[in-house]
């Protein structure tokens, strides 16, 4: 039972990171990200590649996967998003759609299209009330909540943050400031996107990393994104970890519903939901 | 005399005309197999293209509606009567039953959101086929299909079931012409521009949007019921939410919004498909470049253009 809650705090904490990112761009750009689950796989296998270089050091290595996704990302936003701004949003979300379809193909050029395994970079055991965990899962959950921690602090102390949340309330308020948003916007989509790497490179060790890991994914942080509200940060940390539970929990009772029925749980908050969604 | 070649049902009449003789033209091209394939992609095309095309909501998981009559006339035909005809039947209602059941919680939404919730409904609905109920859908597997022959009316027949889908083409585009250039079909064009002024007109939107959803589901089910008795054998590829991006495509390239415009995108794609997927080993990457050019290019798509340069009426 205590494992059960341990791998749902798990899954939640690796869909927090990932969604965070999605949830702000959404409220940000009001564009629909799909090239953020692209990312996520990218950055996974860039801890691939980057794994020898940094001599099989596994902070090192995602730090720096992390860290090459930033040229990726930014030239995602410069040559695509950037575009899309105040267009319909069924173009931004074909557009990103057309961005996962060639990067999956890139990545099926580069590294080939069979799954690669990750081993636990961590590999020790930690006891706790009794049941015996692996360190890294507590490692993920941390990580998890200091990111939250560290993005409150950023949205309510520094200087860009309080400009991307006072954009959010009211864009051109802002610009007839003086303020250049897209600039920060772009801030936004690039750190969105180093944390949908920070996902990839963290999930990597525990599933496989293939071409497609990145669609299904995306789907979960959708659902997460929806259930939470759109760029509201505490509500994506809540509906995260609350989805992530349910996840482990149906995984239990029946493993292969375990996906499916976080969309259950998404349609009927929808249906509850009041107002225009 | 001449207002009646001007009102929008002599005009559709040319229209049949001429999509039929397009197809006939198709047909030694392409050979029989093929065209009838491209006939009932179409079919799935114009479905989509009511709910894209003409009230701006894109849904990405059309696949959803598709699975459902290629499984309803499965089970139908399994269970309870191999009639082909009642079976097809048996797949339009299942069509349009989920639109009416699931449709209160999807058309309340709109933009991304719309999106995001028929992709997840798609997903819970591959699912239920490939796991929940592999029992009775064949799982992975799929199970094939039998029909029985009804006279003259053999499936089993190629050039009968060409006839056939061909038909059901041109019915379908006949009936979605009339829709469409009825004031019901103004409505759901001012939806897709400005919903809130149409309920400032006194109109109740969700209705209208439940009904235009349901006829989507319908048409959509309709071309999975066909494509089913066309290769009498389902697999779950016919609901997998990762081919959703097919139909969008389709449409966009056509040209959303225009009925001809679904058609000639719907060929168009098949024709991409089948022929340039094999000389193109980076197919994929081929597919989005073309969609962001699409994007950013060429919006109003093929019909868009003609009809811009030709100077014909695109709206229709």
């Amino acid at each position: 039972m205590i494992n059960t809650i341990a791998y749902g705090l798990t899954i939640g904490g690796i869909l927090y990171i990932i969604s965070i990112g999605l949830s702000l761009t959404f409220g940000t750009m009001k564009i629909v990200n799909f090239a953020h689950g692209l990312i996520y796989a990218i950055g996974a296998y860039l801890l691939i590649t980057l794994l020898p270089i940094a001599r099989n050091n596994f902070i090192l290595g995602a730090v720096l996967a992390v860290l090459a996704v930033v040229p990726i990302s930014y030239l995602i936003e410069r040559f695509i998003v950037r575009r899309l701004y105040g267009v319909s949003i069924d173009y931004a979300i074909i557009a990103t759609y057309a961005v996962v379809l060639i990067g999956v193909d890139l990545i099926k050029w580069i590294w080939g299209a069979s799954p690669i395994p990750l081993s636990d970079p961590v590999g020790i055991d930690v006891a706790f009330l009794g049941i015996t965990l692996p360190l890294y899962r507590v490692i993920i959950i941390i990580m998890a909540i200091v990111i939250f921690i560290g993005l409150s602090i950023f949205f309510k102390k520094t200087m860009v943050g309080k400009i991307v949340t006072a954009a959010l309330e009211d864009k051109d308020a802002v610009r007839s400031l003086g303020i250049n948003v897209d600039k920060y916007f772009a801030y936004i989509f690039v750190m969105g996107s180093c944390l949908a790497a920070l996902g990839g490179v963290l999930y990597a060790p525990i599933t496989s990393v293939h071409p497609y890991m990145g669609s299904m994914v995306l789907l979960l942080s959708f659902a997460v994104v929806l259930v939470g509200g759109l760029c509201n940060i505490k509500g994506t940390f809540v509906s995260a970890f609350a989805l992530g539970m349910v996840m482990s929990v149906t995984g239990r009772l029946w493993g292969p519903a375990a996906e499916t029925m976080v969309f259950v749980v998404m349609g009927i908050v929808l249906i509850f939901k009041p107002g225009e969604v | 005399m001449m207002s009646l070649f001007k009102t929008g049902t002599g005009r559709s009449f040319i229209d049949i005309a001429i999509i039929a003789a397009g197809f006939m033209v198709l047909l030694p091209i392409l050979g029989i197999n093929r065209s009838t394939d491209f006939i009932i992609f179409c079919i799935y095309v114009l479905g989509f293209n009511i709910l894209y095309g003409f009230m701006g909501r894109l849904s990405f998981g059309h696949m959803l509606y598709l699975g459902t009559g290629a499984y309803a006339i499965t089970l139908f035909s399994e269970y309870i009567s191999q009639n082909p005809l009642l079976a097809i039947l048996a797949g339009i209602c299942a069509g349009a039953l989920i639109g009416v059941i699931i449709g209160p919680v999807i058309v309340r939404t709109s933009g991304a959101a719309f999106a995001l919730i028929n992709l997840a409904f798609n997903q819970v609905g591959y699912f239920l086929v490939l796991v929940a109920f592999s029992k009775y859908t064949g799982g992975e597997d799929g199970m094939s299909v039998h029909f029985s022959k009804m006279g003259f009316l053999d499936f089993g027949q190629k050039p009968v079931m060409f006839g056939f889908t061909l038909l059901c083409l041109l019915l379908t585009y006949y009936l979605l012409k009339k829709f469409t250039s009825s004031p019901y079909g103004i409505l759901i064009k001012s939806i897709k521009e400005n919903e809130t002024r149409v309920k400032f007109l006194g109109y109740n939107t969700f209705n209208y949007k439940w009904i235009t959803f349901i006829i989507s589901t319908s048409v959509a089910a309709f071309a999975g019921a066909l494509s089913i008795l066309n290769y009498g054998y389902v697999t779950p590829s016919f609901i997998d939410p990762s081919r959703a991006v097919e139909v969008i495509f389709a449409a966009l390239i056509g040209g959303s919004g225009s009925l001809v415009g679904s058609i000639i995108g719907g060929v168009l794609y098949m024709a991409m498909s089948n022929y340039l997927a094999s000389y193109i080993s980076r197919w994929e990457m081929f597919l989005g470049i073309a969609l962001l050019i699409c994007v950013f290019r060429f919006r109003s798509g093929i019909w868009g253009f003609v009809a811009d340069k030709l100077k014909i009426r695109a709206a229709a």
